[in-house]
């Protein structure tokens, strides 16, 4: 069975953008943004630390089918989250269920990503994408 | 001909609303309230899809920015600081490699002038009290405004030994005794132990507007006066920042980078 589902280009536009002016690091100093991924697994923790909230994953791997691998995603910080209207709780009530999560893998190849998109087992999502803030001056 | 008209509009217009500014018992204008969070976020926006419908939600940062618009009050400012020849390599060097340099990465206190504009403002009689929500944990400073000296018996700081006073409709807060691991911006601007900042706050309508002088005769060859900020009023309450936690510093395969705030 293939839980993943490696295609090109579509985050590059949107993460860049999004790291531009928050991150120290370039997003891709540390992340494949030319690939954007999807993996389908069982959310099972949501550390909602600065400078990024962290969810941990259990997926299903390419292997035997009885293996699993322990994925973690950061994203954006816990005051951008608050600002936008998500809390915690937000991606907290996924914990245990099916999750599917879109992003861009860390170029060391590690079990770890950049979240752009959530999926809930309910087909609710949460999404990063381009946005022009409201500002007054 | 009519720009000095349009001037003379403006001038008492901003005058009308000076008059009109909410003022303390003692008649200083109320800088009293919550503000904008004006740490500098990723401008990207939410999209949130539910059966609800889909929203698509971004941030304001307007004020982490300079003002965009000419401000009523403000002293002439420049973009950056003038360092002397022998320490702008430096300055170069850190900037260049702000992903392994820059203490706020890795969850370090931005101190004063860096963190900003404060999130909530308490003002008393004899003295100010500002709260902040910042990344590296929430920082709270008090500030005396009773004619008072500096503290000779304080420790240096990341936000300082602060004294305000009046002049005229503006606040203006002295600050000193800093440490010297913090930055004063973004671009590699560090600073040592003889870094002098001044604050002004004042009211713009119903915004407050922030705006930093940076004295540091040791490195810089001139006090640097930075842009003015506008801060917009809030009725977000205050809340606890999560901890900080930095992950990423391993993981980072070269040095490019993005500046922060």
């Amino acid at each position: 069975m293939r839980h993943r589902i490696w295609s090109a280009g579509l985050a590059v536009g949107l993460f860049c953008a999004a790291g531009s002016l928050w991150a120290h690091h370039s997003t891709s100093a540390e992340f494949d943004v030319t690939k954007r991924f999807t993996l389908t697994g069982t959310l099972t923790k949501v550390d909602w630390v600065n400078p990024h909230i962290v969810i941990y994953m259990s997926a299903k791997g390419g292997g035997a089918a009885s293996s699993s691998e322990e994925w973690r995603f950061e994203t954006n910080p816990p005051a951008w989250f608050k600002r936008v209207g998500v809390n915690r709780s937000d991606f907290a009530k996924g914990i245990g269920q099916s999750v599917t999560v879109e992003g861009n893998r860390a170029k060391d190849e590690s079990n770890y990503g950049y979240l752009l998109k959530i999926t809930f087992a309910d087909g609710n999502s949460l999404e990063l994408v381009s946005g022009t803030p409201a500002e007054g001056h | 001909m009519k720009n000095a008209f349009l001037g003379i509009v403006i001038a008492l217009s901003a005058s009308a609303q000076q008059q009109n500014l909410a003022r303390t018992a003692d008649g200083h204008p109320d800088l009293s309230g919550v503000w904008l969070y004006s740490i500098d976020l990723p401008p990207a926006a939410i999209k949130r899809q539910s059966a609800a419908g889909t929203e698509i939600k971004g941030v304001d940062s307007s004020g982490r920015r300079p003002a965009t618009k000419p401000v009523a009050g403000a002293l002439p400012f420049t973009d950056a600081p003038s360092y002397k020849p022998e320490f702008q390599a430096k300055v170069k060097d850190l900037f260049d490699h702000e992903s392994k340099t820059d203490q706020v990465f890795y969850c370090g206190r931005p101190g004063v002038p860096r963190i900003g504009s404060p999130r909530k403002i308490v003002q008393l009689p004899k003295e100010m009290i500002f709260f902040y929500e910042d990344i590296s944990g929430d920082a709270y400073r008090i500030i005396p405004t009773d004619g008072r000296p500096h503290r000779a018996d304080a420790n240096p700081s990341y936000y300082g030994d602060s004294v305000g006073h009046w002049e005229g409709d503006k606040l203006v807060v002295d600050v000193t005794n800093f440490v010297d691991e913090t930055w004063f911006g973004e671009g590699g601007y560090f600073h040592t132990d003889a870094m002098h900042v001044t604050e002004r706050f004042w009211r713009d309508g119903a915004n407050l507007v922030y705006q930093v002088t940076v004295a540091d005769p040791k490195v810089l060859t001139a006090p640097w006066t930075e842009p003015p900020r506008v801060i917009k009023p809030s009725i977000e309450p205050l809340e606890e920042s999560p901890k900080c936690v930095e992950s990423d510093a391993s993981k980072l395969i070269n040095n490019d980078h993005h500046s922060q705030r």
